[in-house]
C-alpha cells in the first residue's frame, strides 16, 4: 500500500504563513509522500518561493511537485526551482523520480503541461506563428511527459501535472477558458504508459473527479477544489491484500 | 466591466487571481470564489471598490480551509 497526499494552487506567499502547517505536521501518520500540482506562489517570485519552502519543508514524508502558471510569472522559474531544491524537494519538469514507500517503488513523472483545449474543441499548429508556437509549447511539454513516464520503471506510476489532461475535471468552469486549462495530448502521454493516477490542479472551479479516454483515474487536487489541506490517496491495496492472504 | 475587473484582478500584482467569478445582479457586482487568506479578500474588495467608486459591490469571496483530511481515497 502506498497513500498519496496531494495538492495543487495553494498560492502561498507570507501571508499564508502557518496556514498549511497544522495539517501538514499530521501527513505522517495519513500519508508516504506529498505530491503538489504547481502553483506554489502567487507570482512565481524567490521571497515567495522561500514562504512556500518555510511552510511546506522540513516534512517527515518527501515532497514531490511541478510548477504552475503563477510560479512563471516573474520568469525566475529556475531560481524558485532552485529554492525548492535546495529545501529537499523534487521538483519534475518533463522528468520523473521512483520513491521506495513501504516496500514498493512509487514512480512519480511530472510536468508543468500546457492549454490547447480538448477532442473535437482543441487549438491547431496552423497560421500565426504565436498559434503554432502555443500549439507547438504544448506537444513538447507532453511529449516529455510521455517519454517521462514510459521510462519510469516503478510499481505504482503516477502523473503529476499542473494543467489538466482531461475536461471532465474542468466542469463548473466556463466552456470558453477550457483551452486556458488544459490539454488533450496530455491525456495522450499518461495513456501511453501504465498510470496509474493523474494529479492536476489549476482549475479551482473544476471538479475532482475525470478519468483519461485510457481509463486512468484523474483528480483535480486544486485547493480551491478539495477545500483541505490535501486529498489522500491509496495505491496498491491489492497487493498488500494479496501478502496478508499468503501470510 | 466584468471583463476589465477579471483583467485588473489577474494582473494586478498585489492581486493576482484568476479564480474570482464576476456576476451582475440587478444594480450589484458580485465577486464570488475563494482565496487563501483574508488579507487577499480585502484587498481584492478594495481594489475593486476604488476602481468602481460609483458601482455597489458585494463581496462573496471565502476563504479555503486548510483542515487536515478525515479519509482516504481508495484507487482501484
Amino acid at each position: 500500500m502506498i497513500r498519496i497526499a496531494a495538492v495543487g494552487d495553494v498560492h502561498v506567499d507570507k501571508d499564508v504563513l502557518g496556514r498549511y502547517r497544522p495539517a501538514l505536521e499530521q501527513l505522517p501518520e495519513v500519508a508516504d509522500v506529498l505530491l503538489v500540482a504547481g502553483d506554489l506562489t502567487r507570482h512565481g517570485t524567490v521571497a515567495e518561493a522561500e514562504c512556500f519552502a518555510t511552510e511546506f519543508g522540513g516534512l517527515a514524508v518527501p515532497v514531490v511537485l511541478v510548477l504552475g502558471n503563477h510560479d512563471h510569472q516573474s520568469d525566475q522559474q529556475d531560481e524558485v526551482a532552485g529554492v525548492l531544491t535546495q529545501a529537499g524537494m523534487t521538483v519534475l519538469e518533463g522528468s520523473s523520480v521512483v520513491l521506495t514507500l513501504n516496500g514498493h517503488r512509487l514512480g512519480v513523472a511530472g510536468a508543468k503541461g500546457f492549454g490547447g483545449g480538448f477532442a473535437g474543441a482543441c487549438a491547431s499548429a496552423f497560421g500565426e506563428r504565436e498559434m503554432k508556437n502555443f500549439v507547438g509549447m504544448t506537444e513538447a511539454i507532453a511529449d516529455k511527459l510521455g517519454a517521462a513516464l514510459r521510462s519510469t520503471d516503478s510499481d505504482a506510476l503516477v502523473a503529476l501535472t499542473h494543467y489538466s489532461p482531461v475536461p471532465e475535471t474542468l466542469a463548473g468552469e466556463p466552456l470558453e477558458i477550457y483551452p486556458f486549462l488544459g490539454s488533450y495530448l496530455l491525456a495522450r502521454a499518461i495513456d501511453s504508459a501504465p498510470t496509474a493516477l493523474a494529479l492536476h490542479g489549476h482549475a479551482h472551479h473544476g471538479t475532482e473527479r475525470g478519468r483519461t479516454p485510457g481509463g486512468v483515474p484523474v483528480r483535480n487536487v486544486a485547493h480551491p477544489v478539495i477545500k483541505q489541506a490535501y486529498n489522500v490517496y491509496q495505491l496498491l491495496s491489492d497487493e498488500v491484500d494479496a501478502d496478508l492472504v499468503a501470510a | 466591466m466584468e471583463a476589465e475587473i477579471q483583467r485588473l484582478l489577474t494582473e494586478d500584482g498585489r492581486v493576482a487571481e484568476q479564480g474570482i467569478t464576476v456576476q451582475r445582479r440587478e444594480h450589484t457586482l458580485v465577486l464570488g470564489g475563494e482565496v487563501e487568506s483574508t488579507q487577499r479578500r480585502d484587498e481584492i474588495c478594495r481594489r475593486i471598490t476604488s476602481r468602481f467608486p460609483d458601482v455597489e459591490i458585494a463581496c462573496d469571496i471565502g476563504i479555503v480551509r486548510a483542515q487536515a483530511p478525515s479519509d482516504v481515497e481508495e484507487i482501484s
